[in-house]
């Protein structure tokens, strides 16, 4: 009780008032469609919501070294607590949505698996054009989120390659990750290649602000079907919570190694220059 | 990677003022967000009020059942793993007033509206992992980003199948 009340005060009230005017500022720019022409007429679109801008406002001035690293460290954590409201959200429309969601059941189940699609594309990249080593193995395992950080730390340890791997793929995620996927599902919704519904489940892969920012344009494209997306959206985000672990253990890392050692048999591997600064990243293990 | 050691009450502080700062910030949000797209209706941030509220209430209980399942038992599962299962349960017609009160009252505020203020958060932290961004090759940032595509390629693809094969498309 007594840390409680020692901190339970407004000290960081700078974090907050930055994130109140980053969002106010980021609302009233409002969604923005960006279409880039392609030879021959063809070409992609995507639109990028509200919630693009304010982590790409939030980027621009750390990287213009506006913010203090110790603000940035505080905000760290409230990522993790601030998602909660939003679970809150998308889990109630899975009530209502029961029946959709039995009739659904195989799929959900099973596009499960589509998470180990991450190997099947992103190993022969790694081990065969960029020849990257062991550290292929901590990179394309899995999305490398807090979870795979911890399998690869109890398993190979964070020192090694493996550990470099998935540290240079957790801050690839954290920086850029939110706008990638928020452009790569706008491309997809506008491609209309995939049904609205299955773009939902594979909306939920196991990171919050991931899950957020692949699910908003599916739903800002579909607002008649937005209680099904978030029903189809949510189960999936709460299977992968709690399968996710367990399939990178036992299903995504060997398969992964078993690729390795077919790929890199024939293919001389440099390896990467480990990255001395991965040593300062705090990783929360709220932010799940 | 420096190991984040908090004690309870530190965690808990942080905890109740970030949910309680984050619901007014989603407020806001969802009020300038109503009027910007021309809603039927705009709801001011105290007539979300009920809804966050009853957020906060399933957010809090979900966090109690997480650290006392933590501190019995050797599992390890996160938080928002409990939210989830908590507001499912809540949200079924079996549920009656709870499923019933939900449901009208969530429906005032936005799921987009309420993703502005966490991404703003992630944004302020992300410069903290610039720099050691900045140091990556362009081996693992390529890596990273096609495993990206991969996860989502691959369960958008297997759910077309399934959900074809299984007539609900």
């Amino acid at each position: 009780m007594k840390d409680f009340k020692e901190n339970f005060n407004l000290k960081d009230w700078k974090v907050h008032v930055l994130c109140l005017v980053i969002m106010v500022i980021a609302e009233l720019i409002g969604t923005q469609k960006i279409g880039i022409s392609g030879p021959g007429g063809g070409g992609i679109s995507f639109s990028l919501l509200p919630m693009l801008f304010a982590i790409i406002i939030g980027i621009i001035l750390g990287g213009a070294k506006k913010i203090k690293r110790e603000t940035m460290e505080t905000a760290s954590p409230y990522i993790g607590i601030s998602v909660m409201f939003l679970v809150v959200k998308l889990s109630c429309s899975i009530g209502p949505a029961w029946k959709s969601i039995v009739a659904a059941g195989p799929a959900l189940i099973l596009q499960e698996f589509g998470n180990l699609g991450t190997i099947l594309l992103s190993m022969p990249l790694a081990v065969l054009v960029f020849r990257m080593g062991r550290a292929s193995i901590g990179a394309a395992f899995s999305i490398s989120r807090e979870p795979s950080i911890a399998i690869v730390a109890e398993k190979y340890g964070l020192d090694g390659p493996e550990g470099s791997g998935v540290m240079g793929a957790y801050v690839t995620g954290t920086v850029l990750g939110t706008v990638f996927y928020g452009i790569l599902a706008s491309i997809f919704v506008g491609a209309k290649l995939f049904h609205p519904y299955s773009l939902a489940m594979a909306a939920g892969m196991g990171s919050a602000s991931m899950l957020t920012a692949a699910l908003a344009p599916l739903v800002d494209a579909y607002p008649d079907m937005a209680e099904e997306i978030q029903a189809f959206a949510s189960t999936s985000n709460t299977l992968t919570n709690a399968d996710g672990l367990y399939m990178s253990l036992l299903i995504g890392l060997p398969m992964t190694e078993w690729l390795y050692r077919k790929f890199s048999k024939n293919h001389p591997q440099k390896g990467i220059k480990p990255v001395e600064a991965a040593e300062d990243i705090v990783v929360e293990k709220e932010d799940i | 990677m420096t190991e984040n050691k908090e004690s309870m009450g530190k965690l808990w502080a942080s905890r109740i003022k970030v949910l309680l700062i984050s619901g007014v910030l989603a407020s806001i949000a969802n009020m300038i967000y109503e009027w910007r797209t021309h809603a039927a209706t705009i709801h001011m941030p105290w007539e979300v009020f009920p809804a966050l509220l009853y957020m906060f209430i399933i957010v809090v209980v979900s966090c109690l059942i997480h650290d006392l399942v933590a501190k019995l038992l050797p599992v390890k599962v996160p938080v928002i793993l409990y939210v989830a299962l908590i507001t499912t349960i809540l949200s079924f017609p079996f549920a009656g007033w709870f499923a019933e009160t939900m449901k009208t009252e969530f429906a005032k505020i936005g799921l987009l509206p309420l993703c502005t203020p966490i991404l703003a958060y992630a944004g302020i932290s992300a410069g903290k992992d610039l720099d050691t961004f900045k140091e990556q090759g362009v081996a693992i940032v390529c890596t990273a980003l096609v495993a990206f595509i991969g996860t989502y390629i691959g369960s958008a693809i297997i759910a077309e199948i399934v959900l074809r094969l299984s007539h609900v498309i």
